[in-house]
Protein backbone atom coordinates (compact mmCIF):
# COMPACT_ATOMS: atom_id res chain seq x y z
CA UNK A 1 0.00 0.00 0.00
CA UNK A 2 1.20 3.25 -0.78
CA UNK A 3 1.06 6.28 1.73
CA UNK A 4 -0.68 9.09 1.03
CA UNK A 5 2.41 11.16 2.26
CA UNK A 6 5.76 9.97 2.60
CA UNK A 7 6.29 10.83 6.51
CA UNK A 8 3.06 8.46 7.09
CA UNK A 9 5.00 5.38 7.84
CA UNK A 10 7.43 7.17 9.96
CA UNK A 11 4.83 8.54 11.75
CA UNK A 12 3.49 5.32 12.80
CA UNK A 13 6.77 4.38 13.76
CA UNK A 14 8.08 7.12 16.10
CA UNK A 15 6.11 6.66 19.24
CA UNK A 16 7.05 3.20 19.66
CA UNK A 17 10.39 3.65 18.31
CA UNK A 18 10.90 6.54 20.53
CA UNK A 19 9.73 4.61 23.59
CA UNK A 20 12.02 1.47 22.99
CA UNK A 21 15.02 3.76 21.96
CA UNK A 22 14.86 5.43 25.29
CA UNK A 23 13.92 2.41 27.64
CA UNK A 24 16.26 -0.01 26.36
CA UNK A 25 18.38 0.86 23.10
CA UNK A 26 20.25 3.88 24.78
CA UNK A 27 20.54 2.30 27.88
CA UNK A 28 21.98 -0.96 26.32
CA UNK A 29 24.69 1.43 24.58
CA UNK A 30 25.20 3.50 27.63
CA UNK A 31 25.91 -0.04 30.03
CA UNK A 32 28.29 -0.76 27.49
CA UNK A 33 29.76 2.51 27.80
CA UNK A 34 30.09 2.18 31.30
CA UNK A 35 31.61 -1.08 31.42
CA UNK A 36 34.61 0.60 30.65
CA UNK A 37 34.75 2.91 33.27
CA UNK A 38 35.20 3.16 37.07
CA UNK A 39 31.99 5.43 38.18
CA UNK A 40 29.75 5.50 41.67
CA UNK A 41 26.41 6.63 39.71
CA UNK A 42 26.93 10.45 40.50
CA UNK A 43 30.65 11.38 40.92
CA UNK A 44 33.32 11.79 38.47
CA UNK A 45 33.78 8.67 36.02
CA UNK A 46 37.29 7.87 35.20
CA UNK A 47 38.05 5.77 31.27
CA UNK A 48 40.08 2.55 33.11
CA UNK A 49 39.83 0.82 29.24
CA UNK A 50 39.52 -3.19 29.98
CA UNK A 51 40.29 -3.36 33.53
CA UNK A 52 37.06 -4.20 34.46
CA UNK A 53 36.81 -7.25 32.20
CA UNK A 54 40.29 -8.34 33.48
CA UNK A 55 38.97 -8.16 37.14
CA UNK A 56 35.54 -9.84 36.34
CA UNK A 57 37.60 -12.75 34.90
CA UNK A 58 39.87 -13.02 37.97
CA UNK A 59 36.66 -12.47 40.33
CA UNK A 60 36.40 -16.11 42.33
CA UNK A 61 33.35 -14.96 43.19
CA UNK A 62 32.15 -13.88 39.62
CA UNK A 63 32.79 -17.28 38.14
CA UNK A 64 31.51 -19.03 41.11
CA UNK A 65 28.15 -17.33 40.13
CA UNK A 66 28.28 -18.31 36.84
CA UNK A 67 29.47 -22.43 37.84
CA UNK A 68 25.94 -21.69 39.96
CA UNK A 69 23.59 -20.34 37.41
CA UNK A 70 25.11 -23.20 35.12
CA UNK A 71 24.07 -25.90 37.77
CA UNK A 72 20.68 -24.24 38.57
CA UNK A 73 20.43 -24.04 34.44
CA UNK A 74 21.22 -28.25 34.13
CA UNK A 75 18.74 -28.84 37.44
CA UNK A 76 16.14 -26.82 35.73
CA UNK A 77 16.47 -28.88 32.20
CA UNK A 78 15.48 -31.98 34.05
CA UNK A 79 12.77 -30.61 36.49
CA UNK A 80 11.15 -27.97 33.95
CA UNK A 81 11.49 -29.29 30.43
CA UNK A 82 11.50 -33.23 31.08
CA UNK A 83 9.55 -33.24 33.81
CA UNK A 84 7.10 -31.11 31.77
CA UNK A 85 7.04 -33.40 28.63
CA UNK A 86 6.41 -36.09 30.76
CA UNK A 87 3.66 -34.36 32.42
CA UNK A 88 2.16 -33.71 28.80
CA UNK A 89 2.62 -36.90 27.62
CA UNK A 90 0.45 -38.48 30.43
CA UNK A 91 -2.00 -35.62 29.65
CA UNK A 92 -2.26 -36.13 26.18
CA UNK A 93 -3.25 -39.77 26.55
CA UNK A 94 -6.31 -39.09 28.59
CA UNK A 95 -7.99 -35.57 27.47
CA UNK A 96 -10.99 -35.94 29.01
CA UNK A 97 -11.22 -34.31 32.56
CA UNK A 98 -7.39 -33.04 32.15
CA UNK A 99 -8.26 -29.15 32.56
CA UNK A 100 -8.39 -29.77 36.56
CA UNK A 101 -5.42 -31.28 35.82
CA UNK A 102 -3.69 -28.91 34.01
CA UNK A 103 -5.17 -25.95 36.28
CA UNK A 104 -3.15 -27.73 39.54
CA UNK A 105 0.23 -27.84 37.61
CA UNK A 106 0.16 -24.31 35.42
CA UNK A 107 -1.23 -22.10 38.34
CA UNK A 108 2.13 -21.47 39.68
CA UNK A 109 3.04 -19.89 36.61
CA UNK A 110 0.47 -16.96 37.01
CA UNK A 111 1.73 -15.93 40.22
CA UNK A 112 4.56 -13.32 41.15
CA UNK A 113 7.40 -15.41 41.64
CA UNK A 114 8.01 -12.78 44.63
CA UNK A 115 5.28 -14.97 45.96
CA UNK A 116 6.09 -18.39 45.05
CA UNK A 117 9.31 -17.57 46.77
CA UNK A 118 8.31 -16.13 49.97
CA UNK A 119 5.73 -19.49 49.95
CA UNK A 120 8.64 -21.62 49.44
CA UNK A 121 10.77 -20.34 51.98
CA UNK A 122 7.79 -20.98 54.38
CA UNK A 123 7.61 -25.27 52.76
CA UNK A 124 11.26 -25.06 53.68
CA UNK A 125 10.88 -23.14 56.82
CA UNK A 126 13.20 -25.26 59.49
CA UNK A 127 10.64 -24.78 62.16
CA UNK A 128 6.88 -25.01 60.76
CA UNK A 129 7.68 -26.19 57.35
CA UNK A 130 6.14 -28.57 55.27
CA UNK A 131 8.87 -30.73 53.74
CA UNK A 132 10.61 -31.25 57.14
CA UNK A 133 6.63 -32.27 59.02
CA UNK A 134 6.27 -34.07 55.49
CA UNK A 135 9.52 -35.82 56.20
CA UNK A 136 8.64 -36.49 59.92
CA UNK A 137 4.95 -38.01 58.75
CA UNK A 138 6.47 -40.43 56.55
CA UNK A 139 9.32 -41.54 59.40
CA UNK A 140 11.99 -39.41 56.82
CA UNK A 141 13.13 -37.54 59.90
CA UNK A 142 17.17 -38.46 59.01
CA UNK A 143 16.32 -36.32 55.89
CA UNK A 144 15.76 -32.99 57.57
CA UNK A 145 17.20 -29.92 56.13
CA UNK A 146 17.68 -26.19 57.04
CA UNK A 147 16.93 -26.58 53.27
CA UNK A 148 17.46 -22.86 52.64
CA UNK A 149 20.63 -22.73 55.45
CA UNK A 150 22.74 -25.70 53.94
CA UNK A 151 25.10 -24.32 51.43
CA UNK A 152 24.82 -28.57 50.08
CA UNK A 153 21.13 -27.83 49.60
CA UNK A 154 20.37 -24.29 49.01
CA UNK A 155 21.06 -24.19 45.38
CA UNK A 156 18.84 -27.37 44.78
CA UNK A 157 16.21 -26.30 47.18
CA UNK A 158 15.79 -22.97 44.59
CA UNK A 159 16.17 -25.63 41.54
CA UNK A 160 12.94 -27.35 42.68
CA UNK A 161 10.77 -24.35 43.19
CA UNK A 162 11.53 -22.97 39.75
CA UNK A 163 10.78 -26.41 38.76
CA UNK A 164 7.27 -26.56 40.36
CA UNK A 165 6.27 -22.98 38.30
CA UNK A 166 7.93 -24.04 34.98
CA UNK A 167 7.00 -28.01 34.79
CA UNK A 168 3.16 -26.33 34.31
CA UNK A 169 4.73 -23.88 31.46
CA UNK A 170 6.66 -26.43 29.25
CA UNK A 171 3.65 -28.71 30.07
CA UNK A 172 1.37 -26.13 28.08
CA UNK A 173 4.24 -25.98 25.21
CA UNK A 174 4.37 -29.59 25.07
CA UNK A 175 0.85 -30.15 25.25
CA UNK A 176 -0.11 -27.79 22.37
CA UNK A 177 2.70 -29.24 20.47
CA UNK A 178 1.13 -32.69 20.71
CA UNK A 179 -2.21 -32.43 20.07
CA UNK A 180 -1.14 -31.14 16.53
CA UNK A 181 0.60 -34.20 16.03
CA UNK A 182 -1.53 -36.15 13.13
CA UNK A 183 -4.11 -38.54 15.16
CA UNK A 184 -3.50 -40.91 11.69
CA UNK A 185 0.41 -41.15 12.46
CA UNK A 186 -1.02 -42.26 16.08
CA UNK A 187 -3.88 -44.39 15.17
CA UNK A 188 -1.09 -46.41 12.84
CA UNK A 189 1.46 -46.48 15.42
CA UNK A 190 -1.56 -48.57 17.59
CA UNK A 191 -2.51 -50.83 15.29
CA UNK A 192 0.87 -51.91 14.82
CA UNK A 193 0.57 -52.77 18.27
CA UNK A 194 2.57 -49.98 20.15
CA UNK A 195 1.99 -49.18 23.82
CA UNK A 196 1.57 -45.68 25.15
CA UNK A 197 4.97 -45.63 26.23
CA UNK A 198 6.63 -46.87 22.53
CA UNK A 199 4.20 -43.90 21.31
CA UNK A 200 5.75 -40.99 23.26
CA UNK A 201 9.16 -42.27 23.01
CA UNK A 202 9.16 -43.37 19.29
CA UNK A 203 6.55 -41.20 17.62
CA UNK A 204 5.43 -38.30 19.47
CA UNK A 205 8.47 -36.82 21.21
CA UNK A 206 10.62 -37.27 17.89
CA UNK A 207 7.17 -35.34 16.05
CA UNK A 208 7.64 -32.62 18.70
CA UNK A 209 11.52 -31.79 18.56
CA UNK A 210 11.11 -28.06 17.35
CA UNK A 211 9.30 -27.52 20.46
CA UNK A 212 11.56 -29.13 22.44
CA UNK A 213 14.61 -26.82 21.15
CA UNK A 214 12.80 -23.91 21.25
CA UNK A 215 12.14 -24.75 25.00
CA UNK A 216 15.48 -25.51 25.36
CA UNK A 217 16.77 -22.17 24.37
CA UNK A 218 13.85 -20.13 27.04
CA UNK A 219 14.64 -22.56 29.73
CA UNK A 220 18.91 -22.03 29.39
CA UNK A 221 18.47 -18.49 28.71
CA UNK A 222 16.08 -17.45 31.40
CA UNK A 223 17.88 -19.18 33.46
CA UNK A 224 20.66 -17.23 32.86
CA UNK A 225 18.44 -14.00 33.72
CA UNK A 226 17.59 -15.69 36.69
CA UNK A 227 16.84 -13.03 39.76
CA UNK A 228 13.49 -12.93 41.65
CA UNK A 229 13.73 -16.37 43.58
CA UNK A 230 17.11 -16.23 44.72
CA UNK A 231 17.09 -12.41 45.74
CA UNK A 232 13.86 -13.26 47.85
CA UNK A 233 15.00 -16.81 48.84
CA UNK A 234 18.76 -16.97 49.45
CA UNK A 235 19.99 -13.36 48.05
CA UNK A 236 23.16 -15.28 47.26
CA UNK A 237 23.64 -17.29 50.22
CA UNK A 238 24.16 -19.36 52.55
CA UNK A 239 27.94 -18.48 52.17
CA UNK A 240 27.50 -17.19 48.62
CA UNK A 241 26.06 -20.91 47.50
CA UNK A 242 23.41 -19.60 45.55
CA UNK A 243 24.60 -16.34 44.52
CA UNK A 244 23.83 -15.78 40.20
CA UNK A 245 25.66 -13.38 38.10
CA UNK A 246 22.45 -11.08 38.59
CA UNK A 247 21.78 -11.01 42.30
CA UNK A 248 25.98 -10.33 42.12
CA UNK A 249 25.73 -7.58 39.55
CA UNK A 250 23.04 -6.17 41.70
CA UNK A 251 24.94 -6.01 44.76
CA UNK A 252 28.18 -4.11 42.95
CA UNK A 253 25.71 -1.75 41.36
CA UNK A 254 23.11 -0.74 43.59
CA UNK A 255 24.92 -1.38 47.01
CA UNK A 256 28.36 -1.13 46.74
CA UNK A 257 28.11 1.34 43.88
CA UNK A 258 30.42 -0.35 41.25
CA UNK A 259 28.58 0.67 38.25
CA UNK A 260 31.39 0.46 35.56
CA UNK A 261 32.07 -3.39 37.14
CA UNK A 262 28.50 -4.18 37.56
CA UNK A 263 28.18 -3.00 33.90
CA UNK A 264 31.21 -5.27 32.62
CA UNK A 265 29.62 -8.30 33.93
CA UNK A 266 26.39 -7.16 32.68
CA UNK A 267 28.06 -7.57 29.31
CA UNK A 268 29.13 -10.66 30.17
CA UNK A 269 26.34 -12.22 30.74
CA UNK A 270 24.30 -10.39 27.81
CA UNK A 271 27.35 -11.64 25.20
CA UNK A 272 26.59 -15.39 26.53
CA UNK A 273 22.69 -15.13 26.47
CA UNK A 274 22.79 -13.52 22.88
CA UNK A 275 25.48 -16.16 21.55
CA UNK A 276 23.04 -18.87 22.74
CA UNK A 277 19.95 -17.33 21.67
CA UNK A 278 21.91 -17.02 18.17
CA UNK A 279 23.33 -20.32 17.90
CA UNK A 280 19.87 -21.79 18.44
CA UNK A 281 18.62 -19.57 15.88
CA UNK A 282 21.33 -21.09 13.39
CA UNK A 283 19.98 -24.70 14.26
CA UNK A 284 16.70 -23.53 13.73
CA UNK A 285 17.06 -21.89 10.31
CA UNK A 286 15.72 -24.33 8.34
CA UNK A 287 12.27 -23.89 9.89
CA UNK A 288 12.21 -20.31 10.84
CA UNK A 289 10.83 -20.32 13.89
CA UNK A 290 9.68 -17.66 16.77
CA UNK A 291 12.27 -17.07 19.52
CA UNK A 292 10.93 -15.47 22.46
CA UNK A 293 13.26 -14.85 25.18
CA UNK B 1 -18.69 -43.83 22.05
CA UNK B 2 -17.08 -47.00 20.34
CA UNK B 3 -13.86 -44.96 19.44
CA UNK B 4 -13.32 -43.70 23.33
CA UNK B 5 -13.73 -47.61 24.30
CA UNK B 6 -11.48 -48.50 21.87
CA UNK B 7 -8.91 -45.94 23.24
CA UNK B 8 -9.41 -46.95 26.64
CA UNK B 9 -8.75 -50.46 25.72
CA UNK B 10 -5.31 -49.34 23.42
CA UNK B 11 -4.20 -47.81 27.28
CA UNK B 12 -3.14 -51.57 27.53
CA UNK B 13 -0.30 -51.78 29.96
CA UNK B 14 -0.96 -48.44 32.00
CA UNK B 15 -4.44 -50.13 33.08
CA UNK B 16 -7.12 -46.80 32.93
CA UNK B 17 -7.77 -46.23 36.78
CA UNK B 18 -3.94 -46.58 37.98
CA UNK B 19 -3.46 -43.96 35.55
CA UNK B 20 -6.25 -41.84 36.68
CA UNK B 21 -4.55 -42.39 39.92
CA UNK B 22 -1.30 -41.13 39.04
CA UNK B 23 -2.44 -37.79 37.79
CA UNK B 24 -4.53 -37.23 40.92
CA UNK B 25 -1.22 -37.60 43.04
CA UNK B 26 0.95 -35.30 40.72
CA UNK B 27 -1.74 -33.19 40.76
CA UNK B 28 -2.04 -33.21 44.61
CA UNK B 29 1.45 -32.36 44.87
CA UNK B 30 1.97 -29.98 43.01
CA UNK B 31 -1.42 -27.76 44.53
CA UNK B 32 -0.62 -28.49 47.96
CA UNK B 33 1.79 -26.32 48.88
CA UNK B 34 -1.39 -23.78 47.73
CA UNK B 35 -3.68 -25.54 49.59
CA UNK B 36 -1.50 -25.52 52.78
CA UNK B 37 -1.08 -21.80 52.19
CA UNK B 38 -4.86 -20.94 52.15
CA UNK B 39 -5.55 -23.65 55.05
CA UNK B 40 -2.39 -21.89 57.45
CA UNK B 41 -3.86 -18.61 56.50
CA UNK B 42 -7.39 -19.59 58.48
CA UNK B 43 -4.41 -20.88 61.63
CA UNK B 44 -3.06 -19.48 64.48
CA UNK B 45 0.83 -19.75 64.61
CA UNK B 46 0.80 -22.08 67.14
CA UNK B 47 -1.83 -24.10 65.12
CA UNK B 48 0.27 -23.85 62.12
CA UNK B 49 3.83 -24.94 64.15
CA UNK B 50 2.05 -27.79 65.58
CA UNK B 51 -0.79 -29.27 63.26
CA UNK B 52 0.90 -28.20 59.92
CA UNK B 53 -1.33 -30.76 57.89
CA UNK B 54 -4.36 -30.55 59.80
CA UNK B 55 -7.99 -28.39 57.75
CA UNK B 56 -8.18 -24.99 59.75
CA UNK B 57 -10.73 -25.32 62.77
CA UNK B 58 -12.82 -22.22 61.56
CA UNK B 59 -12.97 -20.48 58.66
CA UNK B 60 -12.59 -16.91 60.03
CA UNK B 61 -11.50 -14.46 56.93
CA UNK B 62 -10.60 -11.78 59.01
CA UNK B 63 -7.57 -12.44 58.82
CA UNK B 64 -7.84 -12.24 54.97
CA UNK B 65 -9.80 -8.69 55.52
CA UNK B 66 -6.76 -7.22 58.11
CA UNK B 67 -3.97 -8.47 55.50
CA UNK B 68 -5.84 -6.26 53.00
CA UNK B 69 -6.02 -3.28 55.25
CA UNK B 70 -3.08 -3.00 57.50
CA UNK B 71 -0.75 -5.30 54.57
CA UNK B 72 -1.78 -1.98 52.29
CA UNK B 73 -2.64 -5.03 50.05
CA UNK B 74 -5.62 -2.92 48.45
CA UNK B 75 -3.01 0.03 47.74
CA UNK B 76 -0.41 -2.78 45.97
CA UNK B 77 -3.32 -4.23 44.29
CA UNK B 78 -4.41 -0.59 42.55
CA UNK B 79 -0.90 -0.34 41.53
CA UNK B 80 -0.25 -2.81 40.23
CA UNK B 81 -3.36 -2.44 38.19
CA UNK B 82 -2.76 0.89 37.23
CA UNK B 83 1.06 0.08 35.81
CA UNK B 84 -0.44 -2.67 34.32
CA UNK B 85 -3.31 -1.35 32.57
CA UNK B 86 -1.17 1.54 31.38
CA UNK B 87 1.63 -0.80 30.04
CA UNK B 88 -0.61 -3.56 27.93
CA UNK B 89 -2.41 -0.19 26.48
CA UNK B 90 0.48 1.46 25.54
CA UNK B 91 1.93 -1.97 23.65
CA UNK B 92 -1.39 -2.30 21.87
CA UNK B 93 -1.69 0.70 20.99
CA UNK B 94 2.17 1.34 19.61
CA UNK B 95 2.65 -1.99 18.51
CA UNK B 96 -0.23 -2.17 16.39
CA UNK B 97 0.74 1.25 15.05
CA UNK B 98 4.30 0.06 14.21
CA UNK B 99 2.99 -3.33 12.74
CA UNK B 100 0.68 -1.45 11.10
CA UNK B 101 3.41 0.47 9.24
CA UNK B 102 5.88 -2.39 8.94
CA UNK B 103 3.69 -4.90 7.62
CA UNK B 104 1.63 -2.21 4.45
CA UNK B 105 4.47 -0.11 3.85
CA UNK B 106 7.78 0.06 2.18
CA UNK B 107 9.83 2.82 3.43
CA UNK B 108 13.71 3.64 3.14
CA UNK B 109 14.94 2.26 7.03
CA UNK B 110 12.48 -0.11 7.35
CA UNK B 111 14.81 -3.16 7.76
CA UNK B 112 17.27 -1.10 10.21
CA UNK B 113 14.15 -0.80 12.19
CA UNK B 114 12.36 -3.95 12.15
CA UNK B 115 16.13 -5.38 13.28
CA UNK B 116 16.51 -2.83 16.22
CA UNK B 117 13.97 -3.65 17.37
CA UNK B 118 14.33 -7.48 16.51
CA UNK B 119 17.22 -6.80 18.99
CA UNK B 120 14.52 -6.54 21.90
CA UNK B 121 13.71 -10.25 21.59
CA UNK B 122 17.26 -11.40 21.89
CA UNK B 123 18.52 -8.75 24.32
CA UNK B 124 18.18 -9.62 28.64
CA UNK B 125 17.26 -7.17 30.99
CA UNK B 126 20.33 -6.51 32.56
CA UNK B 127 22.16 -5.14 29.03
CA UNK B 128 19.73 -2.02 29.81
CA UNK B 129 18.58 -1.85 33.61
CA UNK B 130 21.65 -0.29 35.00
CA UNK B 131 22.03 2.39 32.68
CA UNK B 132 18.23 2.56 32.58
CA UNK B 133 18.41 3.22 36.12
CA UNK B 134 20.76 5.48 36.40
CA UNK B 135 19.20 7.55 33.21
CA UNK B 136 15.55 7.51 35.38
CA UNK B 137 17.46 9.02 38.72
CA UNK B 138 18.87 11.73 36.11
CA UNK B 139 15.39 12.55 34.70
CA UNK B 140 13.70 11.81 38.16
CA UNK B 141 11.16 9.60 37.11
CA UNK B 142 12.28 6.95 39.89
CA UNK B 143 9.48 6.93 42.49
CA UNK B 144 6.83 7.38 39.94
CA UNK B 145 4.79 5.40 38.05
CA UNK B 146 6.02 6.15 34.86
CA UNK B 147 9.16 4.62 36.07
CA UNK B 148 7.76 1.06 35.35
CA UNK B 149 5.49 2.11 33.24
CA UNK B 150 8.13 3.15 30.14
CA UNK B 151 9.95 0.09 30.92
CA UNK B 152 7.01 -2.36 30.54
CA UNK B 153 5.91 -0.89 27.43
CA UNK B 154 9.38 -1.26 26.04
CA UNK B 155 10.00 -4.51 27.18
CA UNK B 156 6.65 -5.62 25.33
CA UNK B 157 7.08 -3.56 22.54
CA UNK B 158 8.98 -6.17 20.15
CA UNK B 159 7.06 -9.28 20.58
CA UNK B 160 4.16 -7.01 20.29
CA UNK B 161 4.77 -5.47 16.95
CA UNK B 162 6.22 -9.33 15.67
CA UNK B 163 3.35 -11.12 16.52
CA UNK B 164 0.52 -8.39 15.36
CA UNK B 165 2.78 -8.22 12.12
CA UNK B 166 2.68 -11.18 11.22
CA UNK B 167 -1.38 -11.30 11.61
CA UNK B 168 -1.39 -8.35 9.52
CA UNK B 169 1.16 -9.50 7.18
CA UNK B 170 -1.96 -12.25 6.36
CA UNK B 171 -4.33 -10.12 5.13
CA UNK B 172 -4.79 -9.33 1.29
CA UNK B 173 -3.61 -5.99 0.21
CA UNK B 174 -6.99 -5.58 -1.76
CA UNK B 175 -8.86 -4.80 1.36
CA UNK B 176 -6.84 -1.29 2.32
CA UNK B 177 -6.63 -0.61 -0.99
CA UNK B 178 -10.44 -0.60 -1.03
CA UNK B 179 -11.01 1.37 1.88
CA UNK B 180 -8.32 3.69 0.13
CA UNK B 181 -9.99 4.13 -2.82
CA UNK B 182 -13.50 5.22 -0.61
CA UNK B 183 -11.60 7.99 0.46
CA UNK B 184 -10.27 6.95 3.77
CA UNK B 185 -6.36 8.56 4.79
CA UNK B 186 -3.83 6.07 6.82
CA UNK B 187 -5.00 7.42 9.79
CA UNK B 188 -8.71 5.61 9.02
CA UNK B 189 -7.38 2.73 7.15
CA UNK B 190 -5.50 1.73 10.80
CA UNK B 191 -8.10 3.29 13.07
CA UNK B 192 -11.10 1.51 10.89
CA UNK B 193 -10.13 -1.45 8.85
CA UNK B 194 -6.40 -2.95 10.97
CA UNK B 195 -7.20 -2.65 14.55
CA UNK B 196 -10.40 -4.72 13.79
CA UNK B 197 -8.82 -7.41 12.16
CA UNK B 198 -6.30 -7.31 14.80
CA UNK B 199 -8.76 -8.29 17.82
CA UNK B 200 -7.80 -11.73 18.48
CA UNK B 201 -4.12 -10.76 18.02
CA UNK B 202 -4.06 -7.92 20.21
CA UNK B 203 -6.19 -10.28 22.85
CA UNK B 204 -3.43 -12.39 22.98
CA UNK B 205 -0.79 -9.82 23.50
CA UNK B 206 -2.40 -8.16 26.14
CA UNK B 207 -2.67 -11.51 28.02
CA UNK B 208 1.34 -12.10 27.94
CA UNK B 209 2.06 -8.80 28.54
CA UNK B 210 -0.80 -8.16 31.57
CA UNK B 211 0.67 -11.31 33.08
CA UNK B 212 4.80 -9.83 32.70
CA UNK B 213 3.73 -6.70 33.75
CA UNK B 214 1.78 -7.70 36.61
CA UNK B 215 4.11 -10.01 38.07
CA UNK B 216 7.17 -7.28 37.22
CA UNK B 217 10.02 -8.10 39.91
CA UNK B 218 13.73 -6.14 39.23
CA UNK B 219 12.81 -2.91 38.25
CA UNK B 220 10.31 -2.57 40.57
CA UNK B 221 12.37 -3.56 43.48
CA UNK B 222 15.37 -0.80 42.00
CA UNK B 223 12.64 2.07 40.88
CA UNK B 224 9.90 2.15 43.47
CA UNK B 225 11.13 3.00 47.12
CA UNK B 226 7.71 4.76 48.49
CA UNK B 227 5.44 2.12 49.84
CA UNK B 228 2.51 4.26 48.35
CA UNK B 229 3.61 3.48 44.66
CA UNK B 230 4.72 -0.16 45.33
CA UNK B 231 3.05 -2.88 43.10
CA UNK B 232 2.22 -6.26 44.39
CA UNK B 233 5.52 -8.46 44.20
CA UNK B 234 7.77 -5.67 45.81
CA UNK B 235 4.72 -4.38 47.92
CA UNK B 236 4.43 -8.22 49.51
CA UNK B 237 8.12 -8.39 50.14
CA UNK B 238 7.88 -5.32 52.04
CA UNK B 239 4.97 -6.86 54.32
CA UNK B 240 6.66 -9.81 54.72
CA UNK B 241 9.66 -8.13 56.09
CA UNK B 242 7.13 -5.85 57.87
CA UNK B 243 5.33 -9.15 59.68
CA UNK B 244 7.88 -11.56 59.79
CA UNK B 245 6.61 -13.50 62.95
CA UNK B 246 2.56 -13.23 61.94
CA UNK B 247 2.59 -16.22 59.45
CA UNK B 248 -1.17 -16.11 59.56
CA UNK B 249 -1.64 -12.77 58.37
CA UNK B 250 1.71 -13.71 55.99
CA UNK B 251 -0.45 -16.68 54.67
CA UNK B 252 -3.46 -14.35 54.48
CA UNK B 253 -1.47 -11.68 52.09
CA UNK B 254 -0.63 -14.81 50.22
CA UNK B 255 -3.58 -16.35 49.79
CA UNK B 256 -5.36 -13.01 48.73
CA UNK B 257 -2.59 -12.43 45.64
CA UNK B 258 -3.04 -15.94 44.64
CA UNK B 259 -6.43 -16.81 44.57
CA UNK B 260 -7.57 -14.19 42.27
CA UNK B 261 -5.02 -15.72 39.54
CA UNK B 262 -6.57 -19.01 39.79
CA UNK B 263 -9.76 -17.64 38.94
CA UNK B 264 -8.34 -15.72 36.18
CA UNK B 265 -6.55 -18.83 34.66
CA UNK B 266 -9.69 -20.90 34.75
CA UNK B 267 -12.06 -18.35 33.21
CA UNK B 268 -9.34 -17.49 30.69
CA UNK B 269 -7.44 -20.92 30.12
CA UNK B 270 -7.52 -20.91 26.88
CA UNK B 271 -6.56 -17.58 25.69
CA UNK B 272 -3.80 -17.52 28.72
CA UNK B 273 -2.24 -20.79 27.02
CA UNK B 274 -2.87 -19.55 23.67
CA UNK B 275 -1.05 -16.29 24.37
CA UNK B 276 1.87 -17.56 26.52
CA UNK B 277 2.15 -20.94 23.60
CA UNK B 278 2.38 -18.02 20.99
CA UNK B 279 6.13 -16.64 21.50
CA UNK B 280 7.37 -20.62 21.83
CA UNK B 281 5.57 -22.28 19.17
CA UNK B 282 5.03 -20.99 15.73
Amino acid sequence: MKPNRRVTPYLFLVPAMAVFGFAVLFPVVMTFAYSFTEWNGYGTMQFVGLDNYIEAANDVLFRDSFLHVVLYIAATILLEVAVGLVLAGLVSVKRRGSLWFRVAIFTPVMLPMVVVAVLWAFVYNNDFGLLNAALVNFGLEDLQRVWLGDPATALLAVSVVSGWVYAGFYMTIFYAAFSQVPTEVIEAARLDGAGEWQLFRRIKVPMIRNAITVSLLLCITGGFQGFDLFYVMTNGGPYGATEIPTTYLVKSVFTFGNVGYGSAMAMVLTAVVVALGLVFARVNREKPEKVNA
Amino acid sequence: MSTRTAQRLTVGRIPGLLFTLALVVIAVVFFFPMLWMVFSSFKSNSAIFSTPFALPTEIDFGRWAEAWEVGHIGQYALNSAIVTGASVFGILLLGAAAAFAFSRYRFRGRNLLMGLLALGLLLPLQSYFIAQSTLFTQLAITDTRWALIIPYTAMGLPLAVYLLKVYLDAVPDELFEAARIDGAGDLRVFGSIALPLLRPGLATVAIFSALSSWNEFLLALLYIQDDALKTIPTGLLAFSSRYVTDYGLLFSALSIVTLPMIIIYIVFNKQIVDGITAGSVK
